[in-house]
């Protein structure tokens, strides 16, 4: 590691000091850090004596690096890994200059990263992942991405990067065959669901669909784990015959397919020395990563937070209710810049909204109008819809639900007194 | 009084970010108002329904612009004749460069379409994503989000407004241009092909009699009730019937997409 290593982390540090004083400002560190030495990360990341396993897809990457890591963690390994959100170049910079030793080194066996979609391919080339692991496609954010195509060409990039091992959803519509597309040759290990509990759940897995040519039909590849079963926050996976009992999130067989990718990753990149009942207690003794799920209490008040990252993530969310919630609080702003797919959102689990918010709640209202979905309050500030929805009555479950989108899930947890963490750590 | 027969064309390759919301708002409309309403949901292989009333196509990626293209040409005669016939159509997006006369890809293939509308499509330039607010002489302020990487040439033809905020048809240059020929600027972009007015001169879409078609999603008849409504009255009219009054409830659904279009009006963004 050179002088120009050490300065990038003394001042990436100091500067991350700086904005935590302030108050978040995540990104901006790391950003500095690449300044200085624009191959800090890659010379970093390089070191790592079991290389990185890159994370990606549409929806679950931070929920999937987190378990995966926990299960590498319950094996005994160091793990450097990237907290929820900061997928970026200038995230991932950041959360090495959190753990990094002023010699430019890592205390870690092995780097589990979350990588944007969108900066996937170009990541990807940086941190040469030896293990690549592709979670879904789905539609999300199409004014950035414009269309799903563009994504499968994206995330393919990425798969291509992959030196050792490549896990696939055999249940996506693009990743069944994404490893007999893809130009080179590795170890290639599918995770998926019984055909039952695809076909049982009302909405399937959400996959993208797929035009134009001729390919394998999602499901049809031999899956190293596989979802058997699925309870309440439960679900039973199959690695290799054995039986194994996890915890997951919240209910959903999203979460349970993010639990079975994770297995599987771990299975590749531990080979022989892979214990099944590991991911048990793995996943057992692990907190939510925030929105995802998640409950905060407030006030002795448990609120459920759901988040609306996207078309797929919302209705996933929503198909895992197991009743119709008894009040709901919907935010979505700017960070949802085009709302357009919520009329492709089935909202039959909603009975009725108590309080809409943020700058598209006129938006939401009249989709809600149209679904014939009483509507409560619509108020643009958030705080004063926020405080109006605390004042409720206390739900007879014990439970108010909020629909966000990822922004106003930041800004509301802050509401809520909830401290926000560099990254998007736990709180 | 007989069903109303919507004719909803491609409904699973053009059906992409909410633009099925569109036929479900006219269904919705229709039928708060006492009408039945028949949809007819056309994918390749069927048969056209003989009755039809109104007919919508709505948007998706240029892979399943490609996809639908071929069953184009079956439908394409019927098409041209519908709306010689007067019957009013709502095209939005590839479905809208589906139904004009050319549309252009970016490696120079040429698709032929179905002829209904007399424009010309050409996938060129910056691709422009953002909220869009449309004046229109007839109907207001129309509001949705642009999300395109293509011109459309209306020729003569009277488009739908003139662009508040947003691109339009073609990108705008000089001062005073907002923000798509903002980012067209910003890329540098004098990429062939670059169709450019003078940014007052920006206008979206195509309106002529009853055909209709726009880049405006949201989808566009969720925040602009009054598009829709125009859409059915001219359904309507043709057999010689009028489009009762609103009940309660779409007053209210309105009020909010009122709500809603002065939200976007006030401080539209874009990329």
């Amino acid at each position: 590691m050179g002088v120009r290593t050490s300065a990038a982390v003394a001042v990436g540090r100091a500067v991350r000091v700086a904005a935590r004083l302030r108050g978040g400002g995540s990104a901006i560190p790391g950003t500095v850090a690449l300044r200085i030495a624009p191959r800090f990360l890659e010379d970093t990341i390089a070191a790592i004596p079991r290389g990185v396993v890159a994370v990606s897809g549409s929806n679950g990457k931070s929920t999937t690096t987190n378990m995966l890591a926990a299960i590498l963690r319950e094996h005994g390994l160091t793990v450097f890994t990237n907290p929820s959100g900061g997928n970026l170049p200038q995230g991932i910079a950041s959360s090495v200059l959190s753990q990094v030793a002023l010699n430019g080194r890592l205390d870690a066996d092995i780097a589990i990263l979350e990588v944007d979609e969108g900066y996937g391919p170009k990541l990807a080339k940086l941190l040469k992942p030896r293990t690549v692991l592709l979670l879904n496609i789905q539609i999300d954010q199409l004014n950035r991405y414009h269309e799903p195509d563009r994504v499968v060409r994206m995330l393919e990039q990425v798969a291509m990067t992959a030196t050792t091992s490549l896990i696939l959803n055999r249940d996506d519509n693009h990743l069944v065959d994404m490893d007999k597309r893809i130009p080179g040759s590795r170890d290639v290990a599918f995770f998926g669901a019984s055909a039952e509990l695809i076909s049982g759940a009302v909405h399937g897995v959400a996959s993208a669909d797929r035009f134009g040519d001729a390919h394998a039909a999602a499901g049809t590849r031999e899956a190293a784990v596989t979802v058997t079963a699925l309870g309440d926050s439960s679900a039973t996976l199959s690695i290799d015959g054995q039986q194994i009992d996890v915890r997951l999130p919240a209910r959903g067989l999203h979460y349970a397919l993010d639990a079975a990718g994770a297995a599987a990753t771990a299975r590749s990149v531990l080979g022989a020395d892979f214990r099944a009942e590991k991911v048990t207690s793995a996943l057992g003794g692990l907190t939510t990563v925030y929105g995802r799920g998640e409950l905060l209490e407030v006030d002795g008040e448990s609120i459920e937070i759901i988040m609306m990252k996207n078309p797929a993530s919302l209705q996933l969310n929503l198909d895992s209710l197991e009743t119709q919630p008894e009040q709901v609080f919907m935010a979505i702003d700017e960070g949802t810049p085009d709302p357009s797919w919520i009329y492709d959102i089935d909202l039959s689990s909603l009975s009725h909204v108590d309080v809409i918010t943020g700058s598209k709640a006129w938006q939401f209202a009249v989709r809600l109008g149209y679904a014939g979905i009483p509507v409560g309050t619509v108020d643009l500030d958030v705080r004063a819809a926020v405080k109006q929805f605390l004042a409720l009555p206390r739900p007879a479950s014990g439970r108010k639900t909020m629909i966000l989108n990822y922004e106003q899930m930041m800004g509301i947890r802050k509401i809520l007194g909830f401290k926000e963490l560099e990254g998007g750590g736990q709180a | 009084m007989t069903d109303l027969n919507i004719l909803h064309l491609f409904p699973r390759t053009l059906g992409m970010n909410g633009e099925n919301g569109n036929v479900d708002i006219l269904v919705h409309r229709a039928e708060a108002r006492g009408l039945s309403v028949n949809v007819k949901r056309y994918e390749d292989g069927d048969s056209l329904p003989a009755a039809v009333d109104l007919v919508f196509i709505g948007s998706g990626p240029v892979s399943a612009q490609l996809q639908t293209h071929p069953y184009l040409s079956v439908v394409a005669p019927p098409l041209r004749a519908l709306a010689a016939h007067d019957v009013p159509f709502l095209a939005v997006g590839a479905g809208f460069q589906l139904l004009g006369e050319t549309v252009t890809l970016a490696d120079g293939t040429v698709l032929a379409g179905a002829g209904v509308y007399p424009v010309t499509t050409t996938v060129a330039g910056e691709r422009v994503v953002g909220d869009f607010v449309v004046s229109s002489p007839v109907l207001g302020t129309l509001v949705g989000f642009e999300n395109r990487g293509s011109y459309v040439d209306i020729r003569d033809a009277a488009p739908i407004g003139h662009v508040v905020y947003g691109r339009g048809n073609v990108a705008a240059t000089g001062p005073g241009a907002s923000a798509g020929a903002a980012a067209v600027a910003a890329s540098g972009a004098t990429a062939e092909g670059t169709v450019r007015v003078a940014p007052d001169d920006r206008v979206e879409g195509y309106w002529v009699g009853n055909l209709v078609g726009t880049h405006l999603h949201g989808p566009v008849l969720a925040n602009n009730p009054a598009l829709a409504d125009w859409l059915l009255t001219a359904a309507l009219a043709r057999r010689g019937e009028t489009l009762p009054a609103a009940p309660p409830s779409l007053a209210e659904i309105d009020r909010r997409a009122s709500k809603a279009r002065d939200t976007i009006a006030a401080a539209p963004l874009s990329e």
